[in-house]
This record gives structure tokens, sequence and C-alpha cells, in this order.
């Protein structure tokens, strides 16, 4: 299965932890070297395994994974050489400066100590920390941390950098700044990004492909564009009063020639049409005849969060998941 | 192997800058064996039931002891670190880096000796006020304090051999204790071997704690450097076999 001109190659690749639960279930995935491709999935699908089999932290249950042609389970140390990472979680010493988490981390990864100077003051302009460089870690606001752990896997400068939730608990304009730093390295040295996210708009906005995981699984992959183009129309969002909707009715719905698909999540109806406006009334007077009552209706081309219902058969529930892990961040940070 | 000597001494200079930053542990760490030399030191001394070699006096005996004990302590709760490190990323950042998982367990370590010499340099003055008399050598002395490093070594990789077998850090905490207390108090830090029942004088021997405190109480207080070479071989088998089990464990605390 080697190829030479893929980032990352997995076949058929399983990951069982505890012999029960099946965090990977047979994911085939190809990722073309110097792209920017992201993992999108909500908590719990396998996103974060998968990364770290493919950073050889973990050993796959079964299956093929292989970097740059190297094999995760026998060429790990080669792949090693080749790689840098952003853990989910907090990954640099609070107790010491910036400054000195990327020297640390410099002479871990072996740059000559006559190069290592500029590629630490090069990576912390980057990523704008020159200002607090001399600060202790622990006096830095979580967009800073995040931005200082992306700039330690700046300092060499790597074939592919893996990123876990590379902008998790920043606010909008720094998940900006990050993205437009990261891409001009990327552009720099043509690294491979290779992300995961659970947020729709960065994967939309950063990403030159998509693959969409669930329960282990990829459920579909291509470019956001194609991703949008395939479950094609529009969707037409219906706020419902009345939840109780009966799966007969549901059946109806998905019955009438011109409606592609109908999820029903909480109290939100959302029926996906070619067009909307000819659907419109006949899906009406049908939810008026189920005595379904709607509250308020909107019309949207699809987004990946709707490609993500349509192919996972759910939404990415994501602000519960936000506060958790910037919870689980603060408590760390706390020690 | 060079690999290996680098992330050792990177993980040094790591605890050295922490160090420069903030030493409040070691201040606090400090106050449980200053109490030992100070209170128990003297009041056990002024009973005269416990016989030691050459008759010096009680708190100059237990003074080396409880120096090993307190540097103990502190590199059994580094292992506690590597826990810690678990639950944040940095161990799994570490582990994705060049450097051989081996050189990591052996690194970490060795870094937790640089926390036990200053943690002896504290003591030490402390000693010296309440009237302790140290072995008026200072090739003894420094000789006394390399061995403490290289020990501490060892005991660093007890507690990240435990460490990879607790899930949680409150767990640790509890085990800790239940290490470090059984190897102090069956040893010979606070009273000579000969004084223990035989029972405990057979565990003693197998106790890496006797040795090391052996050792530096020949060093450092009474110049009787008969025994040093056992206790040197006795540490130096400690560390390889500490070294070689933590590093074969040390793959259960990444999954």
């Amino acid at each position: 299965m080697e190829k030479t001109g893929s980032a990352v190659d997995t076949k058929n690749l399983v990951k069982v932890y505890k012999g029960e639960t099946r965090a990977l279930d047979g994911i085939d995935l190809t990722v073309e070297a110097g792209i920017a491709f992201a993992l999108l999935g909500p908590n719990g699908a396998g996103k974060t395994t998968l990364i770290r089999i493919l950073t050889t932290q973990l050993k796959p249950t079964t299956g093929e994974a292989c970097v740059f042609g190297l094999n995760v389970t026998r060429e790990g140390s080669k792949i090693r050489r080749l790689i840098s990472y952003v853990p989910q979680e907090m990954s640099v010493w609070t107790d010491i400066s910036g400054y000195e988490n990327l020297l640390m981390y410099a002479k871990i990864f072996g740059i000559p100590s006559q190069e290592r100077e500029n590629i630490i003051h090069e990576a912390l302009e980057n990523m704008g920390l020159d200002q607090v460089s001399d600060n202790l870690v622990s006096t830095y606001s979580g967009g800073m941390v995040r931005r200082l752990e992306i700039a330690s896997a700046m300092l060499i400068k790597p074939k592919i950098m893996f990123l876990d939730e590379p902008t998790i608990g920043l606010d909008p304009s720094a998940k900006k700044v990050v993205w437009a730093r990261l891409t001009n390295f990327k552009k720099q040295h043509g690294v491979t990004v290779f992300f995961n996210t659970h947020y729709m708009d960065e994967a939309d906005l950063y990403s030159d492909r998509i693959a969409i995981i669930n329960r282990g699984k990829i459920v579909k992959q291509g470019t956001a564009e194609e991703l949008k183009r395939s479950i094609g129309g529009e969707v037409i969002l219906f706020n419902l009063r009345n939840t109780d909707v009966s799966e007969e009715s549901l059946r109806r719905l998905r019955s009438v020639e011109t409606v592609k698909d109908v999820n029903l999540t909480n109290s939100e109806l959302s029926i996906l049409v070619e067009d909307a406006e000819t659907s419109l009334p006949q899906i009406m007077d049908l939810l008026r005849n189920e005595g379904i009552k709607t509250e308020k209706i909107s019309i949207t081309k699809p987004t990946l969060d709707d490609v993500f219902l349509k192919y996972a058969g759910a939404r990415l529930e994501t602000s519960g998941r936000i506060s958790e892990v910037t919870q689980m961040r603060r408590m760390i940070r706390k020690g | 192997m060079r690999d290996a000597v680098r992330n050792m001494f990177v993980m040094i200079e790591l605890e050295l800058r922490r160090l420069r930053h903030d030493r409040t542990e070691l201040y606090f760490r400090a106050v449980q064996p200053v109490l030992w030399i100070v209170v128990f030191g003297p009041v056990m001394g002024s009973v005269r039931g416990i016989p030691t070699p050459g008759n010096i006096p009680y708190t100059d005996f237990i003074t080396p002891g409880v120096l090993i004990q307190s540097t103990t302590f502190l590199c059994i709760f580094y292992g506690l670190m590597m826990v810690w490190e678990r639950d944040s990323g940095i161990l799994k950042k570490l582990l994705v880096t060049p450097a051989s998982r081996y050189s990591m367990v052996i690194g970490r370590s060795m870094a937790s000796g640089v926390r036990a010499i200053f943690q002896g340099l504290i003591i030490v003055p402390v000693a010296l006020i309440i009237g302790v008399r140290f072995y008026p050598n200072p090739a003894y002395f420094i000789s006394a304090f390399i061995i403490i490093f290289f020990a501490s070594g060892g005991f660093a990789a007890i507690s990240i051999l435990v460490a990879s077998f607790m899930k949680t850090r409150e767990r640790f905490m509890g085990i800790g204790q239940a290490i470090i207390m059984p190897l102090f108090f069956a040893s010979n830090a606070l009273y000579p071997l000969q004084m223990m029942p035989q029972a405990l004088q057979y565990f003693s021997a197998v106790n890496p704690m006797s040795y090391v405190v052996d050792a530096t109480r020949g060093l450092m207080i009474t110049g009787d450097l008969t025994n040093l070479l056992v206790d040197l071989a006795a540490i130096a088998v400690f560390d390889i076999v500490m070294f070689i089990l933590a590093s074969i464990s040390f793959k259960r605390i990444i999954e």
C-alpha cells in the first residue's frame, strides 16, 4: 500500500479499546501531500483516536496506516522525525516562560544550537507571541497558550502537522489569526496540515478536503463544495411548536416527490428539497394535515452541518462540547 | 544513547528553569525533615535509648536518613507529575518527538535528582545550625550529593512504574505514602539495623534506601567507608532494574 504521493494512507483501520469500545471501525482514508485536510465529526466520533494512531502513540487493533509511506506500527521512529503534533489538551509547561517552552522543545527536537535562537523567535513572531515570550505561561490567556502550542509545532519544518482541535476555546478573531498564520506556514514550507475539528466553519474555510467521521467510520469525503453539492438543493427548516411528530408523519413527508431528505432533531424539522419555492406549499399542506404546527420557517443553502446531518443522521452538537473542553483546559491550568 | 543523554540534560535543564521561577514546593517540603532533625532528633537523643555507631549524637546519626527520606519523597511524587502530564497533553507531545521512550523515562527520572539536590541544600544548613557535625571533607560531601542524585533517579523510576498502573492522581497520592513509609521505617534511617527484628532486617537488605542512607552517612557524618562499594553496587543495580521496569511499563501510561 505504499503510495509515495500521499501523506496519509489508511486501510481498514480498526481500533478497539479494552476489547469493547470500537473507536475506529474500518477507516479507509487517503490524504494527498501538501493540502489542508479536515477530519470533521462530533465528540466521540474517533477523530482523536485516528490522530493518535497516525502520530504513532497508539497501535491500531487491525488494519494498516502509513504516513508518507512509513508504517505507523513498524516505522514509528522514522515517522516521528517528519511530523509535528498539537494535542487537544494543554501541552506546554505553565511554570516556565513561553520562550523557555520552545527552547526545551527545540532541544528535544535536536535543533542545532546556532539555529535555535532564530527558529524560536520566528515561531514566536509567527504566532504573535514575541511581546510576551518572557512571561510565565501561567499568565497567558487560553488563546495565547494555544498559539504557543502551535508555535512549538512550527519549530521543525515538518512534512505534516497533526492538529487536534487547533482552535478549541479560541474566540473568533483569535481563530482567524491562528489560521492565517497556519495557512501562511503551510504555503511557505509546503507542509501538509491534518486537523480534527468539530467546527464546521473551520473545516469549510480552511481545508482543501474534508472527511466526515461518525462512530468510527468515514461517512463522506470531498471538498467542502463537493460535499454541499452532493446533497444539492435547499434546506427548509421548520421550528415546530410541538415536538411529538410520529414516525408515520415523517414517512409521509419523505414520500413527497420533491423531498430528498427529512430529519428531525428536537423541535427542528429540516427538509432537503431541490427547490424550496415550489415544494413549500405541498409540504405545508401535509404538515397541516398531520397536525404539526410550525413556529418559524427558514430556507437556506445547505451547510456542512446539513451535509453531516444527511450522512451521519445527527447534528454536530457543538455548544456543550466546547464548554466541556475549555473547562477541562482551565482545570489543567490550575493544576 | 546520545539521544538519551541529550534528553536527560534537557529534562534536567527544565527542572532547573522551573526551580528558578518557583521554589516554594521545596521550602514546604523541607518543613517535615527539618522537624525530624530539630525536634525528633534531640528529643530521642536525650533518651539515649538508641546505640549509634561510634557514639555519635543521635541527631547526627539520623540526619542523612532524614535527608534521604525527604529526597525520596520528592522523587516518588515526581512520578505524580507524569500522571499529571498524561492528563494534560505534554506527555502525548513528548512521545511524538524523535526522542525514544526509554530516554524519556531515564531523562525524567534523573531530572528528579536535581530537585533532590536542592532539597538537600535547604536541609543541610538547618542541620548545621542545630549542631550536627558533618565529616570535614568537602570531597566526601560532594560525593554524597552525587550519590543522592543518582539514587533519586531510581526512586523516581519506581514512581513512574507505579504511576503507570494508577489512572488517577487521587489514587496515586495514597499509594505514594504507602511506598515511602515502609521504605523509610524499614531502613537504617532512624536506627541501626541490628536493633530491628530479624524479618525487618531481611527486608532492609533489599531496601534500596538502606544502601543510600548507609553510603551518605559514611560520607557525610562518620567517614566510615567500609561498605561504600557494596552500597554503590546496590544503588547501581537498583537504578538499572528500575529504569528497565519503568521503561517497559511506560507504555501503559500512554494508552
